[in-house]
């Protein structure tokens, strides 16, 4: 194993997220949702399965991938979640009596 | 509950067995126990294992919509060409992505515990349209990478 890659790349990647888009979407969906758990391993996994396919399959992923098209869609699926949140009012109440069951 | 406790005790003192058969009613039925309503009577039985059901279908939404969202956002992002570099540079693919693995989950930690953190302490409804406003500027940043590439 190499130690000193592994600390590179580790705190490269760390150093990198931080403060990013996907850090900042498990914020703000953690804080709006009722189950933590579930946003944590939905965030989890996204990010370790994309890393995982930009490791495993280097240069050729971006021949084969359409990324605009990819990031388009991502942000119509931001859109679409921030327009729910906004739009439902009646399962707010919900929402706090979910929290108040968890704490 | 522990005061109810020993004042039954003090009352049934001649029976123990008969104060404990009374007592484990009242532990079932404490709304604070939210356990002790799997282990009550039949009806409530049924109940609870549908908010179970739903609860674990809002988990499952929940966790697809994080997933895909995300996942979609991240493909072909900067986080991903670093790690698609250095794994072509080093030719260890899985030192990599131990490394890029171990910090993404503690980045999305951190993300979900400021999140909760939050959450206890900005009213419900703040929170949504903060949270609300938030997905909107990642949406913009999205459109505005693919605008600029």
């Amino acid at each position: 194993m190499d130690w000193h890659l592994l600390g590179l790349s580790f705190v490269t990647v760390f150093i990198s997220e931080l403060g990013d888009k996907s850090q900042m979407a498990a914020i703000a969906l953690s804080g709006s949702s009722k189950s933590l758990r579930a946003v944590f391993l939905g965030t989890c996994a996204a990010l370790l399965l994309a890393s995982f396919l930009g490791v495993m399959l280097g240069g050729s992923l971006s021949q084969f991938l359409p990324v605009r098209w990819v990031k388009m869609a991502a942000a119509a699926g931001f859109v679409v979640m921030a327009i729910r949140l906004l739009l439902n009012g009646e399962t707010g109440e919900d929402d706090t009596a979910e929290k108040i069951e968890q704490v | 509950m522990l005061t109810v406790e020993s004042t039954s005790d003090a009352s049934n003192t001649t029976t123990s067995s008969l104060s404990l058969f009374v007592e484990t009613p009242d532990v079932s039925s404490n709304p604070d126990d939210l356990n002790g309503l799997r282990f009550t009577e039949g009806a409530s039985e049924e109940t609870s294992l549908q908010s179970f059901w739903q609860r674990w279908q809002a988990e499952i939404k929940v966790f697809a919509s994080t997933f895909l969202t995300i996942f979609l956002a991240e493909l072909g992002d900067k986080t991903q060409l670093t790690t698609l570099l250095m794994s072509a540079e080093s030719q260890s693919p899985w030192t990599v992505f131990a490394g890029a693995g171990a910090a993404l989950i503690l980045t999305s930690l951190l993300g979900v515990l400021v999140g909760s953190w939050l959450a206890k302490r900005v009213s419900a409804k703040t929170l949504e349209k903060a949270a609300a406003v938030m997905l909107l500027v990642i949406a913009a940043l999205l459109i505005w990478d693919v605008i600029t590439s």
